[in-house]
């Protein structure tokens, strides 16, 4: 009887899938908007940096990112960014360094569905800046920074492999 | 004297099927959705259902994984279906729980459980290798304990269905499933997006749960088998026929890459990955079972795995917020310290449990 009781009790107490579906919704709304707002609010505070990039404009483009940098230091935005313009001026070592500092900081980047993913701008740093290194590493094995720059692709590498992490 | 292979034995048949189904389906699962390598894997399984149910907060690793809760309920129908559901337990309890715990932070650091490790090594994966030589060393090391005496005691049948609590906490995963409670967390990014579809995955498990009641199928056992017996261990052949399977499958898929660099959730650090993989041999020796035979001994009524496997959820939710779980950016310094730290009580454990009558 007692059981019976609290068994009534519990049904009458049930949120009620209308309720549950709008609770769930609810949150899945409040996500939507958190993640929204942060990408248009990264977008807005980088925008002038990727105008710059645009306009061609690499060197001014890489100063705005110093100066956001300091007032959002280790933002991985700014990370991946300063990757792009990099890779964009040739220089493959720093680039790779900036790209694996980003992804290492927020992994989203890597992810292809990201609003802000920089997949392709990494997949192609690897596709092109992998062998190079490697053979650079084969012809002076002593360079650490080429040590480096083959420990950060290979580490895109492998995030851009997939895998459960 | 020489004892010969008997190939008309029933059960090493059925071990060497479920075997070929492990493989198969490690191999399909992740064809069909889930992240590269992982198409099985207990470890990141428990990881992501722990993220599930609130138990850690990295919101790329949540989701509640049918394949976990069909391994455990496929045991629990194959032990009813055949009459070897028996309610025991008692064995040293707390160390059970823990070993649970240092089994997903050893499975963490090398990122993936013995099975995953035979799936990366499938695929070509070669960064997994110090991770089983270490899982044999540990095995090994493991064996040699119980050789002199090691034991965390005898599991006795209980009273009061203390084997039913686990089965009944799945039952209620198995409806959170069907139909996804509120609380429960779902990643919107990240690799826990990255999932079979769930009629599948959950059929998988269940198949592979019974199989694995009827054959004891376990990585780890094998390897202690093929210690123990050589070539006439089942276990061993079954371990063998996982092999076969997932490396013929990875290849007819072209999944198989064969390399040190650039593979999917694994780095490259091999003392880590062998240490890992040690304590989860070492582990898995001293109480019976990889982390996956954990779970099908759980559905058969075992409360003593029972506990090993809420050690595992806990340490699940542990190796996320305390930052232990390797990535491909290597080991973390927290999780080098928890292997080591687990290495030293394993250690302490296997002095403190020997009995030395034996």
């Amino acid at each position: 009887m007692l059981f019976a009781g609290l068994f009534v009790v519990l049904l009458t107490e049930w949120p009620r899938p209308a309720v549950a579906v709008a609770q769930g919704g609810e949150r899945a709304l409040e996500r939507e908007l958190q993640n929204q707002a942060r990408t248009t609010l990264l977008q807005r505070l980088y925008g002038p940096v990727e105008d710059l990039r645009q306009q061609g404009k690499m060197a001014n483009a890489l100063l705005k990112l110093d100066e956001l940098e300091r007032t959002y230091p280790g933002e991985a935005h700014g990370l991946m960014l300063k990757g792009e313009i990099l890779a964009g001026m040739g220089a493959l070592e720093p680039a790779a360094a900036s790209f694996a500092a980003g992804v290492r900081r927020n992994g989203d980047y890597i992810d292809a569905k990201f609003p802000l993913s920089r997949r392709a701008a990494v997949s192609r740093l690897v596709a092109d800046g992998l062998p190079v290194i490697i053979e650079g590493t084969r012809r002076n094995p002593e360079s650490r920074d080429l040590g480096l720059a083959l420990k950060n692709l290979r580490y895109l590498q492998s995030r851009l492999a997939g895998g459960c992490e | 004297m020489r004892i010969a292979m008997n190939w008309r034995d029933r059960h090493l048949w059925i071990v060497i099927g479920c075997g070929l189904a492990t493989g198969i389906l490690g191999v399909l699962l992740a064809y069909w959705g889930n992240p590269e390598n992982s198409g099985i894997c207990v470890s990141c399984f428990v990881e992501n259902s722990a993220g599930a149910l609130g138990l850690h907060g990295n919101e790329r690793m949540q989701y509640l994984r049918p394949e976990l809760v069909g391994f455990l309920l496929g045991s629990l129908v194959s032990a009813a279906l055949f009459r070897e559901f028996r309610s025991r337990g008692g064995s040293a309890p707390l160390p059970r729980l823990f070993a649970g715990i240092l089994l997903i932070v050893g499975s963490a650091v090398f990122i993936g459980c013995p099975i995953k490790l035979v799936l990366r090594l499938s695929a070509g994966d070669l960064s997994a290798l110090a991770g089983a030589v270490g899982l044999v060393a540990g095995v090994w090391i493991g064996l040699k304990g119980l050789a002199v005496g090691v034991s965390l005691g005898r599991t006795s049948a209980e009273r009061g269905g203390s084997g039913l609590l686990l089965p009944l906490f799945f039952l209620l995963l198995l409806g959170f499933v069907l139909a996804p409670p509120v609380f429960l967390l779902v990643s919107e990014r990240g690799s826990a997006t990255r999932h079979a579809p769930w009629l599948l995955a959950l059929g998988a498990g269940l198949g592979l749960g019974a199989l694995a009641q009827r054959s004891r199928f376990c990585i780890t056992g094998g390897v202690r088998d093929g210690f123990l017996l050589g070539r006439r261990a089942p276990l061993l052949w079954g371990l063998i026929a996982f092999i076969f399977a997932a490396v013929g499958l990875s290849l007819a898929l072209g999944r198989f890459h064969l390399g040190l660099h650039g593979q999917p959730g694994a780095h490259v650090e091999a003392l880590w990955s062998f240490l890992g993989m040690a304590l989860v041999g070492w582990l898995s020796a001293l109480i019976g079972g990889c982390p996956f035979r954990q779970l099908i001994k759980a559905g058969e009524g075992d409360a003593d795995a029972g506990i090993v496997v809420v050690g595992m959820f806990l340490g699940g939710g542990l190796v996320q917020t305390w930052g232990i779980a390797a990535t491909a950016a290597g080991v973390p310094l927290a999780g080098k310290v928890a292997v080591l730290a687990g290495l030293l009580l394993v250690t302490a454990a296997t002095l403190t449990f020997r009995d030395r009558r034996a």
